[in-house]
């Protein structure tokens, strides 16, 4: 059997992994690995996971891991980075996480201009819990929470992460949404979100549309239409901040 | 009231979907809450029958939000409730602990899971301590432990009407086993067990024209001076004094005459039952004990349990590391009965597990 | 497709030679995953081979998950993590096995256990060429003692909120207070729903310990006693 080549900071012992099939974290990490690779920081390299989806990637790199709490992430590694500035941490959540219970921290480490990364997944929905509403539920979008589809009048629009931390961060943050459907581009923002923090320059962020067939019960073709077509048209992809300047391949 | 339930019947049901279904018959008007497992089925029955109802619901950004709307709720007048575990039951004990210092009669359903941190999402009895004196209180709170379906139903019409009377937060012990289990169940509308729900009333948005006919509500929990805080807190302790021996709820069998009583709360008393019925069987002499409420704890039935039957052990069987062991101790201080132990936190216990500790310290 | 052809495809007597493609879906706690354990080990015993898929994608508890090494005992494939593959693994909520998506591709028969959920019947989207396949039934399985379907109106209305269902399976009963009159009353109910809304019945699924106390269905309809065995999944 030939085994496929994965990133080098990829934890061989706990692969095949538990995602889903069809689930984006699986391309995320891919990503994220290959960037810790060509940066050569797998030892300086700490790898924070939330509790969710998230939690299973505890064991996933051969990177140093802590699991934390819902909504914590961001504050453990916040601790980690302000105590040993050496290390380059990197903070892996969903939108629960990030938007809902972990927004106060994800605002004040912002506001603060922390030297972190945080990779945020977004797939419209709390996946692990069995398909809860989510901060960033489109809407009329059907789940466990909103079973006649999200209204807006009762529970306002999807939460714009990025848009949102752009407009209270300094200069020196770097803000983006990536999609796994453009791996390309989804790994350029994650090593530019790597580089900032190395550079010390400040606040990093990326957000990544995702999939997730599983709760919203799609095939592969209806899962790639619902990300591409929908999601994208509700949040764009793009850099909203980049004080590494256009240069940075 | 509305009737929810109309003819009283049996359904097949979980335990989560009993407390959806009793909150509605009790007459709830909102739910507040955050997802975290095993009580998610709450939120999933409630938002699904609520809207059919006009009951109202919204899900917070977190379980310090859920505490806190509905606190303002119920300070509104509204009969609200909330639903955690674990990690959620942490974060809740400050809109709690709020709760009691103001006297909101607030209603949450607790189902613990694994502890501590985010544990298991599975089961324990863990959060005995957490539910009964967590916060920076003394514990003002009424606590039913249930070990059924029919009683998370019963209980919980039972807790709104204890809340809204008394006006101490109320709360709904079960775990995860229980949340998910499936038994059969007796739904009714309260009016016909003769039950009338006590109506809600607002402490703020009050009727009528400022300076006009009524005062502005000022209300708070914080003072300036010591002496304030102490007049305070003992005018409430007096207060939760003097109803206890009307709340308290307890079970017990066969403790005219025992060597040993066994002492369980929730779901592991149905193990202890059967347990202490066959050791009968067998020849042995166990009594079985059950506090309903963990607050206000039955410690003057136990004392007279011990008592009458002449016991010179008693066991406690939870799954936790002691944490009814703590509560149980600290309420019968004074008995010199022996106390033994079977501490299994996280993991369920089955009657063979009681009656083998049993026969091993007898 | 026409009535008739379910009734071959349910009926005991034959020994059907196709292949048999089942997804049974239901409401929460209706008896799903009962039923399709059930129904894996009957086409097991009758010398077929049988796979069963696990695609409870909420519920950590009551789940073939638990059960699986045991069924894997009595000689059926089962698709889905075992309960030490969620170790560590803290919310061990939706967890699908990579390979229940390829279910299909297996030999044989293939039980599909569906959880609950607002989605219904489009679980299935999960299992791919699931609604392509010519051999698949969508068999609804129905509780009449479960609040959300203990009344002929709730009944179409869920029935219809479902999307495709091609067969329904009678089960109600009330757990250990279980009593005649209750699962006979419960599931005429359901007939009911079921013929107004033109959907076959399937069987009709009693506990074997009622096997004395309960008639057998009537009109052509098979009756199957069942075996519990998910109450060894909790605990």
């Amino acid at each position: 059997m030939i085994a496929p080549i994965v990133p080098q900071s990829w934890y061989l012992p706990s692969k095949p992994h538990k995602f889903c099939p069809g689930c984006g974290h699986g391309i995320v990490l891919k990503a994220l690995g290959e960037a810790i690779d060509e940066l050569k920081i797998q030892d300086q390299a700490i790898f924070g996971c939330d509790i969710g989806c998230s939690l299973l990637s505890w064991d996933f790199f051969a990177c140093d891991s802590t699991q934390t709490h819902h909504g914590r992430t961001t504050p453990v590694m916040v601790g980690i980075k302000r105590s040993r500035p050496e290390l380059i941490t990197i903070g892996y959540m969903g939108d629960g996480g990030g938007y809902s219970i972990g927004s106060q921290h994800l605002l004040n480490a912002a506001v603060r201009n922390e030297k972190v990364t945080l990779i945020l997944v977004n797939n419209t929905n709390y996946g692990m819990t069995g398909g809860q509403m989510a901060p960033t539920t489109l809407p009329g979008q059907k789940t466990e929470t909103s079973p006649y589809g999200r209204d807006p009048e009762v529970t306002g629009y999807p939460m714009m992460g990025p848009e949102f931390l752009a407009a209270v961060t300094a200069d020196s943050a770097y803000i983006a949404r990536g999609t796994v459907s453009k791996y390309k581009q989804l790994k350029k923002y994650i090593r530019s979100a790597l580089k900032n923090q190395m550079e010390g320059k400040g606040f990093s962020f990326v957000e990544v549309l995702s999939t997730c067939p599983t709760n919203w019960r799609t095939n592969a073709c209806q899962t790639w239409n619902f990300l591409e077509d929908e999601m994208e048209k509700q949040f764009p992809v793009g850099e909203l901040k980049n004080p590494l300047g256009k240069g940075d391949k | 009231m509305l009737r929810i339930i109309g003819e009283p019947k049996k359904s097949f049901v979980t335990g989560n979907e009993t407390a959806a279904w009793a909150c509605l018959a009790a007459g709830a008007d909102m739910m507040f809450g955050y997802p975290i497992t095993p009580q998610n089925e709450i939120m999933h029955y409630w938002t699904r029958l609520a809207p059919k109802y006009r009951r109202g619901f919204l899900q917070t950004e977190d379980e310090l939000s859920a505490g806190f709307t509905v606190c303002g709720s119920v300070q509104s007048g509204k009969k609200a409730f909330t639903a955690t575990a674990g990690p959620g039951n942490v974060l809740m004990q400050e809109p709690f602990g709020m709760a009691e210092a103001m006297r909101l009669p607030l209603l949450a359903i607790i189902q613990q899971r694994g502890g501590p941190s985010s544990g298991t999402v599975v089961y324990s009895q863990q959060e005995v301590t957490l539910t009964t004196f967590g916060g920076n209180g003394e514990g003002m709170r009424i606590v039913y432990s249930t070990a059924t379906h029919q009683e998370i139903y019963d209980y919980i019409i039972k807790g709104f009407n204890t809340a809204w009377k008394y006006r101490f937060p109320v709360f709904i012990l079960g775990d995860g086993y229980q949340a998910k289990m499936r038994e059969p169940l007796e739904m009714y509308d309260p009016e016909d067990k003769g039950i009338e729900m006590i109506k809600p009333f607002p402490l703020i948005g009050l009727e009528g024209h400022i300076g006009a006919g009524r005062e502005p509500q000022h209300l708070c929990n914080i003072y300036s001076l010591e002496e304030e805080l102490y007049e305070v807190v003992m005018k409430v302790a007096a207060e939760y004094e003097s109803i206890k021996d009307i709340i308290v709820e307890y079970d017990e069998k066969n403790c005219d005459d025992a060597d040993i009583i066994v002492v369980s709360h929730g779901v592991v008393s149905r193990a202890a039952d059967d347990a202490v019925k066959i050791l009968r069987a067998q020849g042995i002499k166990a009594g079985y004990f059950r506090p309903i409420t963990l607050r206000p704890y039955p410690h003057k039935q136990l004392r007279a349990a011990i008592a009458k039957s002449g016991a010179k052990k008693l066991l406690i069987a939870e799954s936790a590391y002691g944490q009814l062991d703590k509560l149980t101790k600290q309420e019968i201080f004074g008995e010199t009965v022996k106390i033994e132990n079977l501490f299994m936190p996280g993991v369920g216990i089955i009657d063979y597990d009681i009656i083998n500790k049993v026969k091993s310290v007898l | 497709m026409e009535s008739y052809i379910h009734w071959e495809v349910f009926s005991f007597s034959q020994k059907i030679t196709n292949r048999i493609v089942e997804a049974y879906i239901g409401e929460y706690a209706s008896g799903k995953s009962e039923m399709a354990i059930n129904r894996a080990l009957e086409l097991k015993n009758q010398g077929r081979q049988v796979t069963l898929v696990d695609l409870d994608t909420v519920e950590p508890f009551y789940t073939l998950r638990i059960l699986k090494k045991d069924l894997e005992q009595m000689g059926i494939d089962v698709i889905s993590f075992a309960r030490e593959d969620a170790f560590g693994l803290g919310e061990t909520g939706a967890m699908l096995n990579p390979r229940a998506r390829w279910a299909l591709m297996h030999e044989g028969d293939i039980i599909l256990d569906i959880g609950y959920g607002v989605q219904g019947a489009k679980t299935l989207n999960l299992v791919e060429g699931a609604y392509e396949s010519p051999d698949l039934l969508i068999v609804a399985v129905i509780n009449g003692t479960r609040p959300m379907t203990d009344s002929l109106e709730k009944t179409k209305e869920y029935l219809i909120d479902l999307g495709r269902v091609d067969a329904v399976v009678l089960n109600t009963h009330l757990g250990d207070k279980s009593t005649p009159e209750i699962i006979i009353e419960g599931n005429n109910v359901i007939q009911v729903a079921a013929r107004e809304l033109g959907i076959p019945i399937a069987y009709l699924a009693i506990d074997e310990n009622l096997r004395d106390a309960v008639p057998a269905a009537e009109n052509d309809i098979p009756t199957k006693y069942i075996k519990r065995y998910m109450p060894g999944a909790i605990w």
